[in-house]
């Protein structure tokens, strides 16, 4: 290992590490936390944390939901202060009790989910509170124009006018990130970007996250996608239980030492597959077209995955919904269990054993400010009628077997969806369908945003709803998530299958080379 | 988790919503306490009844109104049906219609007017606020035209007897009340269609997604509001045995109001039926007394809207410290 390797798993500081000997002159610290802590009550989010950013850097930071990235996000960007600590800025010990003030500092964060105003123009965004007025009155023409010469600068080919709204969620965060790295901004911290970029915008954001470490901006970047961080970073630093466990050069690391720091766990155990034999054919489509996908013909078996690969908006997606009765099918047939069917809203999809777990939890898989239990409950609810009032026993039972089941950790089925973490949210999803009886799962990104524990976790999930006799078609931009998983693949482009084979059959390479069209 | 912090922790939220349903319940009996002793025109018999009488009609709107709060919607137009249901029971009665019949058929117009608002939000895609601000404007334009601005008289002694018999010593208004209440309560807290309710009002893709027909239940909601705004209407017309399609000036706001001290959000999901009860006979006191107290009637309607501020922010207080 090389001599600028900080391991500062524990206690107290050991000050001649810290600078990683003397490779490095002091000044090149641009921020130093000492012993950083944030407590609530009892609870400690962050223990006493040592941990410096060099100028000009690109420092990742990964951890498993709730290790206390997003605590030490908080504390960095003044929404939070901090219990306990210091706080090195520059050679100068802050305070960094505000908003502003970090932002004085010149610390900004891009945040996962973009806080900006959708009414606005993107110009009238990147300028939101440092307008360029002349007696009183706004320039529009001008803050128009000069937005523009930063995107163009930036290489993002977004229009300055046009309004916020009408853009991506990517390319919003595009304008986000724009927006952060003007006014004299030294120290940026992106929280997992890409989650919703598609590999054309991510790529942009990398040549511009470059350019600003060339510029001598420091860069926080924080993801649960392992081949970013190697990608980009110069160093990653690894949080587990509010704890800095350490701190890698990237070229003296690799993804199965970050992993197993992060979780105390290897990664073939967190892919988890079994060999299942296949059964009875449940669904067939047979030349389905409809809005977005054309002609796609798949079948899926008792104890199957079938992986659905492509990149964003590939069509996949609206394949899926199609199938569980969202959007009308304009031409082609669905079979299910060898018999033709007619799945014209939602409702008769569910009927017949089709379950959909979507692409965002949040906005179309729960209902967030609902107890778990209605949640759960929600498919069934016809089932559970007794005459005009609802069976509240046989209700309290349903809820209770699937959190027990799925092992969701809640202190009851009275909780709200919205207190549960991203994977157990994943698991009250799966819980309403397990409840419903349903035969094929359709699970849309099932692990966008959620942690390598979880991950793991949902993933053994599959091989029990398989070892019941369900069938699972697995929609992934993810490659490595339907290569190791699915026993088919089929790759989507432009609506199109391009591509089907059996499990393993081809090199992630040539998949890829075919979802791109190259 | 540990088994030891988690009935605590359930424990405490469950508390809370008691304590806030007591509070109300509290709010109500101190109003009642503090106007026996301030005047001793309050606790008689005769004041009760009065008073059971002005707030049960707020009361059956309140419940309505909640359906459609609960879904994330308003309905705005719960008075203007209101008025224009008297004119339209009345006129049916003098032109020589059976009474009940007169009365289905308020009731049933009620539940169209209702499915209207629905069919403008499903399918025209307007929001709430803006098709039901626009039925408030005509309803009372169609009454006053059938009219010709002026009162219909009702004739029949046995439908505005109706309105000032009582029943076991209890008005026949406030009857109405429960009548209303509880199939309402079953409705909305023991039946499916009560969660599909909740469901859709705090996430209604996620709702259709679990195969609740989103429509359906913007149908069920906004029908029932107006349906209990027809009630309303009917019972009004008995109680001033007229028919006029200026009545019911402003009780949208005060069903709101009883809405939301009942502990509805505007944000839907969120909402019972006792609580909205409780907050009309709330504001049915509080009116009652500065009568009793020969406060300035213009007082009542700042003192509501202070008790809507107070009341609302301990409200948010509660759901936050959750």
């Amino acid at each position: 290992m090389g001599a600028n390797l900080t391991d500062l798993s524990s206690g107290p500081p050991h000050p001649a590490g810290q600078t990683s000997a003397a490779a490095l002159p002091p000044h090149d610290i641009i921020l130093e936390l000492r012993d950083l802590e944030k407590r609530y009550g009892h609870v400690q989010a962050l223990k006493k944390s040592t941990l410096s950013f060099r100028r000009g850097e690109i420092h990742a930071i990964v951890g498993e939901n709730g290790a206390g990235k997003s605590t030490l996000i908080k504390l960095l960007t003044g929404v939070i202060r901090r219990t306990g600590g210091t706080i090195i800025w520059n050679g100068q010990e802050v305070d960094l009790a505000t908003p502003n003030e970090a932002i004085n500092h010149g610390i900004n964060a891009v945040h996962q989910e973009v806080v900006l105003c959708r009414q606005l123009s993107v110009a009238a965004n990147i300028f939101l509170g440092d307008e360029n007025t002349k007696w009183g009155l706004l320039q529009r023409r001008e803050m128009s124009r000069a937005a523009q010469k930063i995107l163009d600068d930036m290489g993002f080919s977004l229009p300055a006018d046009a309004l916020l709204g009408t853009l991506t969620i990517g390319q919003q965060q595009l304008v986000a990130t724009a927006r952060a790295s003007l006014r004299g901004t030294k120290f940026i911290i992106f929280d997992e970007p890409t989650a919703y970029l598609t590999r054309q915008e991510a790529a942009q954001l990398f040549a511009l996250i470059r350019r600003l470490k060339a510029e001598g901006v420091t860069i926080v970047y924080i993801s649960h996608r392992m081949e970013e961080v190697f990608e980009l970073a110069d160093r990653v630093s690894v949080l587990r239980d509010g704890t800095h466990v350490g701190t890698r050069n990237i070229e003296d690391t690799n993804d199965a030492e970050l992993v197993a720091l992060m979780i105390n766990r290897t990664l073939e155990q967190i892919y988890h597959k079994e060999e299942i034999p296949f059964g009875k054919t449940l669904l067939q489509t047979r030349n389905l077209s409809g809005k977005g996908f054309n002609d796609v013909s798949i079948t899926v078996r008792q104890g199957e995955i079938v992986g659905l690969y492509g990149l964003i908006g590939a069509g996949r997606s609206e394949f899926a919904l199609s199938i569980f009765g969202r959007n009308p099918k304009t031409s082609g047939e669905i079979l299910w269990k060898e018999q033709p069917v007619d799945i014209s809203n939602e409702r008769k999809a569910i009927d017949l054993g089709i379950a959909l777990a979507p692409e965002s939890r949040r906005d179309q898989g729960l209902n967030l400010n609902l107890p778990i239990g209605l949640n759960i409950n929600l498919p069934v609810y016809d089932q559970l009628m007794r005459g005009p009032v609802i069976d509240s026993g046989e209700e309290k039972r349903r809820a209770d077997a699937q959190i027990r089941d799925l092992q969701i950790k809640t202190p009851s089925r009275r909780s709200l969806a919205s207190s549960m973490s991203g994977g157990n949210q994943q698991k009250i999803v799966i819980g309403k369908w397990l409840n419903h009886g349903a035969e094929v799962f359709i699970f849309d990104e099932p692990t966008v945003g959620v942690d390598v524990g979880t991950k793991a976790e949902i993933y053994r999930l599959f091989a029990r709803l398989l070892k019941n006799g369900a069938g699972i078609i697995l929609i992934s931009s993810y490659l490595p998530e339907v290569y190791e998983l699915a026993d088919t693949l089929h790759v989507f482009r432009e609506g199109h299958l391009v591509g089907s084979q059996s499990y393993r059959e081809r090199s992630h390479e040539d998949i890829l080379a075919e979802a791109i069209g190259v | 988790m540990t088994t030891e912090t988690v009935p605590t922790s359930v424990k405490t939220r469950r508390n809370w919503n008691f304590l806030f349903a007591l509070t109300l319940v509290g709010l109500l009996v101190l109003l009642c306490v503090a106007l026996s002793i301030a005047t001793p025109n309050f606790a008689t018999g005769n004041n009760i009844s009065n008073l059971l009488r002005q707030g049960s009609m707020i009361a059956i709107l309140a419940i309505g109104q909640t359906f459609v709060i609960i879904t994330a919607g308003i309905d705005l137009s719960v008075g203007a049906i209101v008025g224009f249901s008297t004119v339209v029971v009345a006129s049916l009665i003098q032109s020589g219609v059976p009474v009940w019949i007169a009365i289905i058929v308020t009731l049933l117009m009620g539940l169209l007017i209702g499915f209207f608002h629905a069919f403008g939000i499903v399918k025209m895609g307007l929001p709430p606020f803006i098709i039901t601000l626009a039925t408030l404007t005509s309803l009372r334009g169609i009454g006053l035209l059938m009219t010709n601005g002026s009162t219909i008289n009702i004739t029949d002694a046995g439908f505005n007897q109706f309105s000032r018999e009582s029943f076991l010593g209890v008005p026949n208004l406030f009857w109405m009340v429960i009548i209303v209440a509880v199939p309402a309560f079953v409705f909305l807290h023991l039946s499916k269609w009560g969660r599909y309710l909740y469901a859709v009002g705090s996430n209604p893709e996620a709702a259709r997604l679990s195969g609740v027909s989103v429509p359906r239940m913007i149908y069920i909601a906004y029908g029932l509001s107006a349906m209990c705004a027809a009630i309303v209407g009917v019972m009004l017309a008995a109680r001033l045995g007229v028919g006029n399609a200026t009545q019911g000036d402003g009780w949208e706001l005060q069903a709101i109001a009883s809405s939301v001290i009942g502990g509805t959000s505007l944000f839907g999901a969120v909402g019972s039926v006792h609580g909205p009860l409780i907050g009309a006979f709330i504001l049915a006191t509080i009116s009652n007394g500065a009568n009793l107290l020969n406060v300035n009637s213009f007082w009542q309607r700042i003192i509501t809207g202070a008790l809507i501020i107070i009341i609302v922010f301990f409200d948010q207080l509660r759901r936050r410290s959750r």
